[in-house]
């Protein structure tokens, strides 16, 4: 019986990420005042073309952004002002990244990578809701992919055409 | 009891890692890369095979092709090769505009769908549906009191006028006069309520309702009736004066009845209006003189005697210069509503227009041969010669008659010009949201190739420019899935999408992509209405 269901679990699995199209987060829940790794899969490229930039907009409420680098790749980090001040372990922290590009990489449309980024998400986030991470996959010829598109009241992930990737906030881990 | 925990574990692991499956599979999609034909191209044959290619393999769930006359035809024929989906055409189609609808699903079980749209020898706009219901009765009457208009301002006010004029002493034929200004002044009267049956779509039975006869004078043909009445009032009250004053009434309702004609219809509301409500006014009142003229004429002729032959010699005079206006202003009118050769007998006016032409030619010819051959001896005195020339009349007024039968029916027929105006007309909507707004225009707004447009301004009216806008259409009613377009910013700060081809009529569900910023996009979609 185990078997059988982890076969069908495995089956389901190697089957549906082989088509996965969107950029999505692979860590799909995470805990508000704790640090979050954020792994975006990216599967695919534009219309067929490679990627070449990829970019991630840190939303508002999670500070501490830290990418990982990757070879073949250049890092910026475009930083600015928050809306408001944000207590990190006891220090109030008002500026910071605000955008992660990844620039000058050539992932074809047919291979897939990830790209990494460690950020803090504040207890200012409101655990139960989706937090909503906006990224936009630039190729040649000024074709780009931008996974941008947040659910209105109402609306589901699977209404859009265009969903950014998003991670489930939980309560705070008691105790840190 | 360790064993029934570390159960639990494995279970919630294990339905965690299937949740996390199902949202993998729900996020995956295919795209379409490509489509032979391409997507809004022109084929010179029809194509034996449509092919769709994909990013990923697919299998179909509903294919669809709208035909140019609106049916659609559900292909089942198609065979699958890897990523490549190749659909059987069928074997008869006919030239013009086609979209395949495709809804496909990838292998994740996650549907999707698009229209792709080709034409065959040339683009094609869908065939005219059935238009509004035509209430025979309301268009039968309106048909009947405007040839009683014609023939109480024509045979009325404008033999009043011969009367008092061309014929000296004249008062003969009086009692056909005024005959024909009371067939007039009704007609006339009741032509304002069928105006208001016709406005508000109501049936013949509802002519005693108040609401009826003032939404008739709320239109421009109130005007017209007010002023031609009140014509037929004052011809009427003076047709047995025969004084100055007389002569003058004549005059006045003449002119005042030909004014009316131009106050509104077809013609004088197309511009230039300087030239075209005169142009009108011209037509109508030597129609007026020249054939109001011939009753009284002819009645004259039959008489004989002096009045009879000086009556003859002054229409003989002024009767060429009335024809050469007439021509002329009518021959203004007719180019200015008819605009092309090709639609004199592609449109109802036109058809119209050449039929009341060639009983013109026919009047004319009579009128030459009156001339040149009777009007010399009858003036000279010859009875014979007068007597031919009365019946000469006579018909000449018949066949004006039939003229004024055949000119009613224009009522019904918008002139080609107005036409044109309508079918260029654009369509536009006005879309909100939070974030930005659009003014969508399709342009010209009917079915066919068309122009789409957008002005996209933020939520104050302020002026925002987007990195990117695209347009996606789709009929849902005609299965029609959305039709992606990008739009190119053109200098005067209008978005515009080129190569759109909306094939039928109907509601088209229209959606503005408005890429704000980088990280910013907004969605605003409407249903636009393409008129049949």
């Amino acid at each position: 019986m185990l078997k059988r269901t982890l076969a069908t679990v495995a089956a389901l699995a190697l089957g549906s990420s082989a088509a996965l199209a969107h950029v999505s987060l692979q860590l799909k829940e995470a805990p508000v005042g704790s640090t979050y790794r954020a792994i975006f899969q990216v599967p695919h490229g534009c219309e067929g073309k490679p990627t070449n930039v990829v970019r991630v907009q840190i939303p508002e409420g999670v500070i501490a952004v830290k990418p990982q680098p990757k070879a073949g790749w250049t890092l910026e980090k475009i930083k600015g002002a928050y809306a408001k001040s944000y207590d990190y372990y006891g220090t109030p922290t008002s500026e910071g990244v605000k955008e992660i590009v990844w620039s000058g990489g050539n992932l074809g449309d047919d291979e897939y990578d990830e790209f990494v980024l460690r950020v803090y998400l504040t207890k200012d986030l409101k655990a139960g809701e989706t937090l909503h991470f906006p990224v936009v996959q630039e190729c040649p010829d000024g074709v780009a992919e931008r996974w941008i598109e947040i659910p209105a009241a109402g609306q589901s992930e699977d209404d859009l055409e265009l969903p950014a990737p998003g991670v489930k906030l939980l309560e705070a881990v008691s105790g840190h | 009891m360790r064993d029934h925990l570390g159960r639990s574990c494995i279970q919630v692991f294990l339905t965690g890692i299937f949740w996390y499956c199902l949202a993998v599979a729900a996020m995956a999609h295919a795209s379409l890369t490509g489509a032979v034909p391409a997507d809004g191209a022109v084929v010179n044959a029809p194509p034996k095979t449509l092919s769709l290619y994909f990013s990923e393999p697919v299998s179909p769930l509903v294919l669809r092709l709208i035909l140019p006359d609106g049916q659609s035809k559900t292909l089942e024929t198609f065979v699958l090769r890897d990523r490549t989906l190749e659909i059987t055409a069928p074997g008869d189609l006919a030239v013009g505009t086609h979209v395949l609808a495709w809804r496909v699903v990838s292998e994740d079980g996650h549907p999707i769908a698009g229209s792709t749209i080709f034409s065959i020898g040339a683009p094609s706009n869908a065939p005219q549906a059935a238009g509004e219901v035509i209430d025979w009765p309301v268009r039968m009457a309106l048909w009947l009191a405007r040839i009683a208009m014609y023939a109480g301002l024509f045979f009325g006010i404008g033999g009043l006028f011969a009367v008092r004029w061309l014929i000296p002493g004249g008062v003969d034929g009086l009692p056909v006069i005024r005959a024909a200004l009371l067939l007039g002044i009704s007609g006339t009267a009741v032509s304002l309520g069928l105006q208001g049956l016709d406005a508000l779509g109501a049936p013949l039975s509802s002519l005693a309702d108040h609401a009826v006869w003032s939404a008739g004078l709320e239109t421009s043909f109130g005007l017209t009736v007010m002023a031609l009445s009140s014509a037929f009032l004052l011809a009427l009250a003076t047709s047995s004066r025969t004084t100055v004053s007389g002569r003058a009434a004549s005059l006045v309702a003449i002119v005042a009845g030909s004014a009316a004609m131009a106050l509104s219809g077809h013609a004088s509301s197309a511009t230039p209006q300087w030239l075209m409500r005169p142009a009108v006014f011209v037509h109508v009142v030597t129609i007026a003189i020249w054939i109001g003229s011939l009753p009284p004429l002819a009645y004259a002729l039959q008489h004989g005697g002096d009045a009879a032959r000086q009556a003859l010699g002054r229409f003989s005079r002024l009767i060429p210069v009335c024809v050469a206006a007439l021509t002329a202003s009518g021959l203004l009118l007719a180019i200015v509503q008819v605009q092309t050769f090709d639609a004199l007998v592609s449109t109802a006016y036109g058809n119209v227009l050449l039929a009341k032409t060639a009983l013109l030619v026919v009047l004319f010819l009579l009128v030459a041969a009156n001339r040149w051959v009777f009007t010399k001896p009858a003036e000279r005195g010859e009875q014979g010669a007068a007597r031919r020339l009365a019946r000469a009349a006579i018909i000449e007024t018949m066949i004006a008659l039939v003229i004024f039968v055949v000119a009613a029916t224009w009522r019904f027929t918008p002139p080609p010009r107005a036409l044109a105006i309508a079918a260029a007309q654009p369509v536009s909507i006005h879309v909100h949201a939070d974030k930005a707004m659009a003014e969508i225009a399709v342009t010209p707004g009917r079915a066919g190739p068309v122009g789409l447009s957008a002005i996209i301004l933020a939520p104050e009216f302020t002026a925002i420019t987007p990195k990117e806008v695209a347009f996606a259409l789709s009929n849902p009613q005609a299965g029609i899935e959305p039709m992606r377009r990008k739009a190119m910013l053109h200098a005067d700060g209008v978005w515009r999408a080129a190569d759109v081809n909306l094939p039928i009529a109907g509601q088209w569900r229209v959606r503005v992509d408005i890429l704000i910023s980088d990280f910013e996009l907004v969605r605003l979609e409407d249903t636009i209405e393409l008129p049949r």
